[in-house]
């Protein structure tokens, strides 16, 4: 059996399920597990939320949650389990959005591997967040560009600033 | 050649089909495409900022195409604006 799980998940026929993260990184070898759940917040930039609608490029984002696994692997180097799963359409508050859980032989190395995986979750995988508000107005969040040579422009323009490193926090 | 560009997340509102079919010469890279594109927005969709364009990727199932690259044969691609997952 393999020993990383990658999933988009059609909120509309099955909720994400953090049970089934957890019994999928539990394994005898491993005393450490950690895992990431996150849900749909109540505001946003000081907006009230009501829901939000996740819309993904779906063969990529498989293969960019595969590679975050193997990233994961390779730096962190014990044995281990992975899970990414993310939701695709209309959750509403509260709802699940995303599930990371790591499985290793200890704390620090389940922390460190769900860290990365997160944190590479949204800032690589190519997925997009509409947030509808209580007034019925809604937007797209403005992200993270994925193009290179963009990238490259806002790196230089955000030398010697402090704030996150592409210009927006998030 | 015909290149049809399925658009997601804030690009969807370009076109409410969900792709952008345009004719391109042929080889092109992805730089020239995104000029072209540029400039069929502008006139069919002058809502969607330049900025946009600019700060998208393009991409096929498998990987993200930089503007040296060329497009695929199939003639299939994916325009990704920025990313908010999560």
């Amino acid at each position: 059996m393999s020993d990383l799980y990658t999933a988009v998940v059609d909120i509309r026929e099955t909720p994400l399920d953090p049970a089934a993260a957890l019994a999928f990184v539990s394994d005898p070898r491993f005393g450490g597990i950690n895992m990431f759940i996150g849900k749909v917040r109540e505001h946003n930039l000081g907006r009230i939320v009501t829901g939000i609608s996740y819309d993904l490029f779906v063969p990529l984002a498989l293969r960019t949650f595969e590679e975050i696994c193997e990233r994961a692997r390779k730096e962190i180097d014990v044995p281990m389990k992975l899970y990414i799963a993310h939701a695709k359409g209309s959750l509403r508050l509260g709802e699940i959005a995303v599930i990371v859980a790591a499985g290793t032989p200890h704390r620090d190395e389940a922390f460190r591997a769900s860290r990365l995986a997160i944190e590479a979750v949204k800032h690589e995988a190519p997925i997009w967040k509409q947030e509808h508000y209580v007034d019925g107005d809604s937007a797209w969040s403005e992200g993270c560009s994925l193009c290179e040579e963009h990238r490259e422009t806002e790196r230089a323009a955000a030398h010697g600033r402090t704030a996150h490193a592409h210009g927006h926090e998030h | 050649m015909k290149v049809r560009i399925n658009l997601f997340g804030a690009l969807r509102d370009a076109d409410a089909s969900g792709y952008i079919e345009l004719e391109v010469p042929e080889p092109c890279t992805i730089g020239e495409l995104r000029e072209l594109l540029r400039d069929h927005l502008r006139t069919y969709a002058p809502h969607i900022s330049v900025g946009l364009v600019q700060r998208s990727a393009f991409a096929s199932n498998d990987e993200i195409l930089h503007n040296h690259r060329l497009l695929p044969e199939h003639g299939q691609i994916a325009i990704l604006p920025p990313v908010s997952g999560g």
